[in-house]
C-alpha cells in the first residue's frame, strides 16, 4: 500500500512538473501571471522534477527505513495512515487544478471580471449628489473605419524595469511629446501621471487602446476605454481606463476592443474631476495578444 | 548485479509514471474539448482565475516547505531555546521583528510556522513571525509605494501600523495560549526522537530534507488549492460593489474592505494596486485595514492554518486579528 502512495505522489509531481513547463514551453504562463514573475514558475518547474526524481527512489526504499528521515520531533505521520477515502479525496483535491488546467484553455479576463473588481471612476456617496458628466456630444466628429486596414503588431512580452533616470525620461516624453502614445509599457505611470496632474494635460492629444466596459451609472454614449493592470496574477487584477463621450458609443458591445485617438479633457463625474477623452477618430481592432499591462517597477538605487 | 537490477527498476518505474501522466494529460485534453463548447463562459474565467492563483501561490509554497524542510532536519530544540529570549515581550518583538526581515508570502509561511511550532518555539512568537512575514519585506513596500502614485504615506503607515497591530496580537495570544496548539502533538514522536542520534551524513540529511520538503507539500498543497478555488469563485461571481449593502460609513466600510481582503485572499505582494482601485469608493483607513488584514490572514491561509493547528486556536486568533485591525484602523479614521 504505501508503495502504491508513493508511486501515486511520484506521478503527482510529474504531472505538476509537466503542467509547469507546458504553460512554459506554450507561453499559456502569460495568460495567468505577470511574465516578470515568471522565473518564479521556473523555479517551481524545477524543484518539482527535482521532488519527482527523489520520490521515485521512495518506491522502492526498504519499508524498514521509511522514517529514517525522521530525526528528533518529527510530528506528522505524513497522512500515509489516513482512512481511505480520505486519502482518495486528498489526491483528489491535488490533482484537481491539473485536470482543469490541461482541460480547458486560459481566457481572458471580460467586464464582467470588471464588475467585480473596484471602480475606475469615482462613485457618489449619495445620491443626491449624482450629476450628470455635462458636455456638448455634438463637436465629436469620429468617423469609423474599417477594422480590417488596422495592423495591430503582435507584442513581445511587454514588461519593464526601468531606473530612476530611463522612468523620468519617459514622464518627461509625456509631457512633451506632440501624441501621447499609450503604450502597453508604460500605460501605468502615464495613467497615474494624468490623474495626478490632470490640469497640465487638458487639451493634449492622446492615442489609446482599450476594451469597451459600461460601468454603472454612465450615460447611453459613454464608456471606459479600460484595461486589466496585473500586478502579480490575474486574480489581483485591478481595472484602469478612460472615460469617453461620443455619439455611437451606445451601440459598441461591452468587451470590443478599440483604439481612439483624441483629446484629453475634463470633466466631473460624481464631484470629481477625472479626464475624458473626445475621440477625433477611432477604430475597432482585435483583441492584442497580450490584453494585460504590467506596472512598472522603478529599480531602487 | 543487485544494483543494476535495482537501476533498471527505478528507470522502469521513472518511465511507468510519465506514461501514466501523458496517458491521463491526453485524455483530460480529449475530454476538455468536447466539453469546452457547453461550458458556460463563468466557469472559464472561474478556472483561469482559479489556476492563476495556484499558479503564482505554488512556487512560494514549495519554497515555504523546503525551507520547513531545512528546519525540521538542521534546527534542533537547543538552537532554538539558546536564541529566543526567556521574557515573553522579547521574544514576541523578537519574532515580530525576524518576521519583517523574512521575505515570505501568507501561503508559504505556514508549513514553516508550523515546522517552528513543532520545534519548540512558543505559540506567541510563532505568531509574531506568521502576521510580519508577509506583511513587511521589501516586495510589499515597493508595491504599495508605486499603487499609491509614488506615495510613501499609505506604504509607512502599511508597515507601522501593521507592525504594531502584530505585536500586540501576539502578546495577546502569549496570555491566552500556554501549549503549542499544534494538530498532531509532539510526544508521539519525542520517545523515538531520544533513540535517533547516531551521526547522519550531510548527503543523508539533504536527502532527508527533500523527502520532508515532498511530503510537506501533499500535507499542504491540498489546502491551498481548496481556498484557491473559493477565493477564485467569490472573484468571478460576488460582486464588490454588492458588499454596498453594508452601509457606507466609516464602519460599515471598514467592514466591507476588510471581508475582502479575507475572501479574495490576495498575495500580499500583490494586494496593493486591489486596495488603491477602492480609494474612489473609501476612505483611506479602510484601505489601509484592507492593506494591513490580508497578509495577516485570508480564507487560503485560514484552511491552511487549520490544518496545522487546533481548529479552535486558529478561530480565536482569526478573532483577535478581526478585531485589533478593525479597532485600531477605526481610532486612526479619527486622529
Amino acid at each position: 500500500m504505501n508503495r502504491l502512495q508513493h508511486f501515486i505522489r511520484a506521478v503527482i509531481l510529474a504531472a505538476f512538473a509537466i503542467f509547469f513547463v507546458s504553460l512554459h514551453y506554450s507561453g499559456d504562463i502569460m495568460k495567468y501571471i505577470n511574465p516578470k514573475y515568471d522565473i518564479f514558475s521556473k523555479i517551481a518547474a524545477i524543484l518539482f522534477i527535482v521532488f519527482f526524481i527523489i520520490q521515485i527512489f521512495r518506491i522502492w526504499e526498504n519499508p524498514q527505513n521509511q522514517h529514517e528521515h525522521c530525526p528528533p520531533g518529527c510530528t506528522h505521520d505524513h497522512g500515509y495512515s489516513a482512512s481511505l477515502p480520505k486519502k482518495v479525496l486528498s489526491y483528489f483535491i491535488l490533482v484537481f487544478p491539473l485536470l482543469t488546467g490541461f482541460a480547458f484553455a486560459p481566457t481572458v479576463l471580460n467586464s464582467s471580471i470588471a464588475e467585480n473588481k473596484g471602480t475606475i471612476l469615482p462613485q457618489a456617496n449619495n445620491a443626491a449628489e449624482k450629476e450628470k458628466a455635462v458636455d456638448d456630444p455634438t463637436i465629436s466628429n469620429n468617423q469609423y473605419i474599417d477594422p480590417s486596414i488596422q495592423n495591430h503588431e503582435t507584442a513581445q512580452p511587454r514588461y519593464h524595469i526601468l531606473s530612476t533616470e530611463e522612468y523620468d525620461s519617459e514622464i518627461q516624453k509625456l509631457k512633451e511629446s506632440e501624441v501621447i502614445v499609450m503604450e502597453d509599457t508604460i500605460y501605468e505611470p502615464y495613467y497615474g501621471e494624468i490623474n495626478m496632474n490632470l490640469s497640465e494635460y487638458i487639451g493634449r492629444k492622446i492615442k489609446v487602446v482599450g476594451f469597451v466596459y459600461r460601468e454603472e451609472g454612465l450615460a447611453d454614449n459613454q464608456l471606459v476605454i479600460s484595461r486589466f493592470l496585473i500586478s502579480h496574477c490575474i486574480a489581483d487584477a485591478s481595472i484602469v481606463g478612460f472615460l469617453s463621450e461620443f455619439p455611437e458609443a451606445k451601440d459598441l458591445k461591452q468587451d470590443t476592443w478599440i483604439e481612439m485617438e483624441g483629446i484629453i479633457e475634463a470633466t466631473t463625474y460624481n464631484g470629481v474631476e477625472i479626464p475624458i477623452i473626445k475621440p477625433e477618430n477611432w477604430k475597432q481592432i482585435e483583441q492584442p495578444s497580450i490584453p494585460y499591462i504590467y506596472p512598472i517597477l522603478q529599480k531602487v538605487e | 548485479m543487485i544494483r543494476l537490477i535495482q537501476s533498471y527498476l527505478i528507470d522502469f518505474t521513472c518511465i511507468v509514471a510519465i506514461a501514466v501522466v501523458i496517458y491521463i494529460i491526453s485524455m483530460t485534453q480529449i475530454v476538455g474539448d468536447t466539453w469546452s463548447i457547453h461550458v458556460p463562459d463563468s466557469f472559464l474565467q472561474l478556472n483561469t482565475i482559479f489556476l492563476s492563483i495556484i499558479i503564482e501561490a505554488i512556487p512560494f509554497v514549495l519554497i515555504g516547505v523546503l525551507i520547513a524542510g531545512f528546519i525540521q532536519i538542521f534546527v534542533t530544540e537547543d538552537h532554538i531555546r539558546r536564541l529566543l529570549p526567556k521574557n515573553r515581550i522579547l521574544a514576541v518583538a523578537m519574532s515580530c521583528v525576524v518576521g519583517a526581515l523574512f521575505p515570505a508570502c501568507e501561503c508559504g509561511i505556514v508549513p514553516i510556522v508550523r515546522r517552528l511550532v513543532s520545534k519548540g518555539v512558543p505559540i506567541y512568537a510563532a505568531v509574531g513571525f506568521l502576521l510580519t512575514g508577509p506583511l513587511i519585506n521589501p516586495i510589499v513596500i515597493l508595491s504599495t509605494y508605486m499603487a499609491f502614485g509614488n506615495d510613501f504615506k499609505m506604504a509607512g503607515l502599511r508597515m507601522g501600523v501593521g507592525f504594531i497591530i502584530a505585536f500586540v496580537i501576539a502578546v495577546i495570544t502569549s496570555f491566552l495560549f500556554k501549549t503549542n496548539q499544534l494538530k498532531h502533538s509532539v510526544e508521539d514522536f519525542q520517545s523515538i526522537a531520544s533513540v535517533t542520534t547516531k551521526k547522519i551524513s550531510f548527503s543523508e540529511k539533504i536527502m532527508g530534507m527533500l523527502k520532508h520538503s515532498i511530503d510537506e507539500f501533499f500535507d499542504m498543497g491540498k489546502y491551498l488549492i481548496i481556498g484557491a478555488l473559493f477565493a477564485a469563485f467569490i472573484q468571478t461571481y460576488v460582486s464588490a460593489k454588492s458588499l454596498l449593502v453594508f452601509g457606507d460609513g466609516i464602519v460599515g466600510s471598514t467592514g466591507i474592505m476588510m471581508g475582502l481582503a479575507y475572501f479574495l485572499s490576495l498575495c500580499s505582494e500583490a494586494d496593493a494596486f486591489i486596495g488603491a482601485s477602492f480609494r474612489n469608493l473609501f476612505p483611506s483607513s479602510a484601505i489601509l485595514a484592507f492593506l494591513v488584514f490580508g497578509p495577516m490572514i485570508d480564507l487560503k491561509n485560514t484552511i491552511m492554518l487549520i490544518s496545522a493547528f487546533k481548529a479552535k486556536f486558529v478561530f480565536v486568533l482569526l478573532f483577535l486579528i478581526t478585531s485589533v485591525v478593525f479597532l485600531s484602523t477605526i481610532f486612526i479614521n479619527f486622529l
